[in-house]
């Protein structure tokens, strides 16, 4: 089961997702940090539906989302449900597969990506 | 009275199709992102042979598919015309008079329809998306069926029918267009769709009706 | 700071360039040098060019693009790079620029902002454009640009109350300023009605990045502009004395989060205002002292919230102010004369030098039917990212 992180200096514990390479507290200068999973309830701050997708895409539309954590992380996601999507409503982070990625190297290889697919709490 | 209007005695009576009964379509106009109305309505037999001459100069045009899809087009409306197909429409897309695009196919039985083609002329104002939906319409709306089969020849096609109607695959079905794998827009994904997808304002406008009562093709046909 | 100027200035059709990338960037780049009465060959005076373009090797697979119009412009051995800000690479081009002849290292340089984008499909210039996203947190997920302009968007109509109209309201401003632009993309009127009513919205108007549609989004174009910059003190000498010189007084970028999500406050649009602030104080002016404004709508809720953030209207008023009409041609502050990028086009690379050539087009009172009568001053903004990096221009011929 893949499992998403908020990474937290060790310095200063600010949390942070995505990973980065230096703290963002602007008054630490942290380059470490402790992985912390990133999961549960989360309040939706904004979502969209998108029907022009990128080139790959086969699906007729995709509903992308922001949210809250209750530890204050946010992340962007895909929102794995099409009906009563309201922005402050609260949601549950899942992670599953968000794109299936074709490399083409030596030998050409389908990639899953996986990432937060928040579903209806 | 054209050359295909020939005498129907007992061996031409034998060689054409029984029909169901097709019920008529109602025009409608749908306003383009363009800034023109476009009107969709049926062909008469006199507009059908114009537009199966008219675009007869795409045979050569392999860029997005026009070749075989304009080949294939002339040989259905030839068919439609000599009274070989069974039950088979056309409908035109009208901007001012002028063909802007074509949509047909035919009614095989009274729950399945099969889909043939979709041919813009006027591109970059969406005309194929709006007359496919609008060829949807009239099987489900109006002739009432409970599927359509679907096949696409151009890449183009499948994103705007198979990704955006989510058709579902079924490659058991035959359809009539040389075997390729089959699509089928069920009642339940039109009623899911529709919404989306199928515009249109009903009574058409009487200026727009007026502007588009002879229809002709593209001076010049730049796809 | 040595002073630093516009003397010659050059615009290709935006639209669908029937030319190579190339030779798209070098119409542009030999137009601005007429312009000005520049001279290739023996007679050169410009010792540098600045080429920006996001896709010049993405998509148009040309590396060091300034490298070959130096040499196709015959003004070998001039300095040249090629500069990537994503959508603001126009304005970073023109800043590097300002930066080369203020140090004192160069004295004439010329800038040219290109893209060729309609070299691929739609589906490919979306991907191509949302690589400017963070690769993890947005891109994997299949985010676009109009992604975050629909998550954007969202956000201010809950907070502000803008509402869908406002942004149609904005796009048949542009259209109407278009018409008045031979350089524009779109020259076509646009009927508030016909793009709002609900009975055919969905055809005439339909949903790009819910709430965003289609005329709340700018046009896929190609396309390039083109400026010539001098020092003042050489401006005689290199026989350009007789041309308006456009000061250029102020200019200035900003940056934010990369990841949209971690934006201190989401409906911010902080390099946006960081920028335009640091132009002001270099320029020794402020919002008031703007005739005329070009700012990125590449999104038209970003015309409304950047005239915000620059100080036109108060926080959250910007769609007031739209409403009334003050955005106009004739109005309080005319926004977009050219069209902006709505209708004018957005070949991204293109934009901020385009931006920059309207101005001087204006406060040369060559602006034609879209002039702003008196106009001495302009403002233009440059959106780089999703707002992660913003340059701010100011020209006056005070």
């Amino acid at each position: 089961m893949e499992q998403m992180y908020a990474y937290k200096c060790k310095k200063c514990g600010k949390l942070h997702h995505p990973r980065y390479i230096v703290c963002q507290n602007p008054d630490c200068d942290g380059r470490e940090f402790e992985e912390i999973p990133l999961e549960g309830k989360c309040k939706l701050l904004t979502w969209t539906r998108v029907y022009n997708l990128p080139e790959g895409y086969m699906q007729p539309w995709l509903n992308f989302g922001i949210v809250e954590f209750e530890n204050g992380v946010r992340a962007t996601g895909q929102i794995g449900f099409d009906d009563g999507i309201e922005s402050g409503m609260e949601l549950v982070s899942t992670v599953g597969v968000v794109r299936t990625r074709r490399i083409l190297y030596k030998e050409t290889i389908d990639s899953q990506e996986y990432g937060f697919i928040f579903q209806k709490a | 009275m054209s050359k295909y209007d020939i005498s129907v005695d007992e061996m031409e009576a034998k060689l054409r199709p029984p029909t169901i009964g097709l019920k008529p379509y109602e025009p409608k106009v749908i306003p383009l992102t363009s800034g023109e109305d476009m009107l969709v309505r049926p062909a008469s037999r006199e507009e059908t042979e114009m537009v199966m001459n008219g675009i007869r100069v795409l045979l050569d045009h392999e860029k997005d598919f026009y070749d075989i899809v304009s080949a294939r087009i002339i040989a259905e409306l030839l068919g439609m015309l000599r009274y070989r197909v069974q039950d088979e429409y056309l409908f035109l897309g009208l901007v001012d008079g002028e063909v802007a695009g074509i949509v047909n196919g035919r009614i095989v039985n009274e729950k399945v329809g099969m889909s043939y083609h979709t041919m813009t002329l006027k591109r970059g104002a969406r005309v194929g998306a709006q007359l496919f939906a609008a060829k949807m319409e009239y099987h489900f709306d109006f002739m009432n069926q409970d599927e359509v089969w679907i096949v696409a020849e151009s890449p183009n096609g499948f994103k705007r029918w198979m990704i955006e109607y989510e058709l579902e695959s079924r490659p058991e079905c035959p359809h009539e267009l040389g075997g390729v794998p089959t699509f089928v827009l069920t009642r339940a994904l039109w009623e899911k769709h529709k919404a989306n997808k199928n515009v249109g304002i009903r009574p058409a406008f009487e200026d727009v009706i007026e502007a588009n009562k002879v229809a002709h093709m593209p001076a010049q046909i730049k796809v | 700071m040595r002073q630093v100027g516009i003397v010659g200035v050059g615009h290709t059709k935006f639209g669908k360039s029937t030319v190579p990338f190339l030779d798209m960037l070098c119409e542009a780049g030999l137009q601005a040098m007429d312009d000005a009465g520049a001279k290739t060959g023996r007679k050169n005076v410009i010792d540098q060019v600045f080429v920006g373009s996001m896709g010049s090797g993405m998509v148009s697979r040309i590396s060091g693009a300034a490298s070959a119009v130096v040499d196709a412009l015959n003004i070998r051995p001039a300095g040249a790079e090629t500069v990537e800000n994503g959508p603001a690479s126009g304005a970073s081009a023109v800043k590097l620029g300002v930066m080369a002849i203020a140090s004192g290292m160069n004295d004439c340089v010329l800038v040219i902002g290109g893209e060729g984008m309609r070299a691929v499909s739609g589906w490919e210039g979306t991907d191509f454009v949302a690589t400017m996203l963070h690769p993890v947190a947005e891109y994997k997920y299949g985010c676009t640009l109009p992604s975050f302009a629909g998550l954007y968007t969202r956000l201010c109509m809950d907070k502000f109350g803008v509402e869908s109209k406002d942004l149609a309201i904005v796009a048949v401003k542009n259209h109407e300023n278009a018409c008045h632009n031979p350089v524009s993309h779109i020259q076509r009127k646009v009927v508030l009605e016909r793009i709002t009513n609900p009975a055919y919205i969905n055809a005439t108007n339909p949903l790009v990045a819910d709430p965003l549609r289609q005329f709340d989004m700018c046009p896929v174009s190609d396309g390039a502009a083109a400026v010539l910059l001098v020092a003042k003190d050489k401006q005689e000498e290199f026989g350009f004395g007789d041309k308006k010189f456009v000061r250029i007084a102020g200019i200035a970028s900003a940056t934010d989060t990369h990841v949209v999500a971690n934006r201190e406050v989401p409906t911010d649009l902080l390099a946006v205002r960081l920028s335009a602030q640091k132009a002001y104080k270099m320029a020794g002016m402020g919002p008031d002292d703007i005739d005329v404004a070009e700012l990125h709508d590449a999104f038209q809720i970003l015309e409304i919230e950047e005239a915000e953030e620059v100080g036109f209207f108060p926080r959250g008023e910007g769609h007031l102010a739209v409403r009334r009409g003050e955005t106009k041609i004739g109005g309080k502050i005319p926004i977009n004369t050219s069209g902006g990028l709505k209708a004018k086009g957005h070949p991204l690379g293109a934009t901020g030098v385009s931006q920059i050539v309207e101005l001087v087009k204006q406060l040369r009172g060559e602006a034609t039917d879209r002039q702003v009568e008196g106009a001495k001053t302009g403002l233009a903004v440059n959106f780089g990212g999703f707002g992660n990096n913003v340059v701010s221009t100011i020209l006056t011929t005070k």
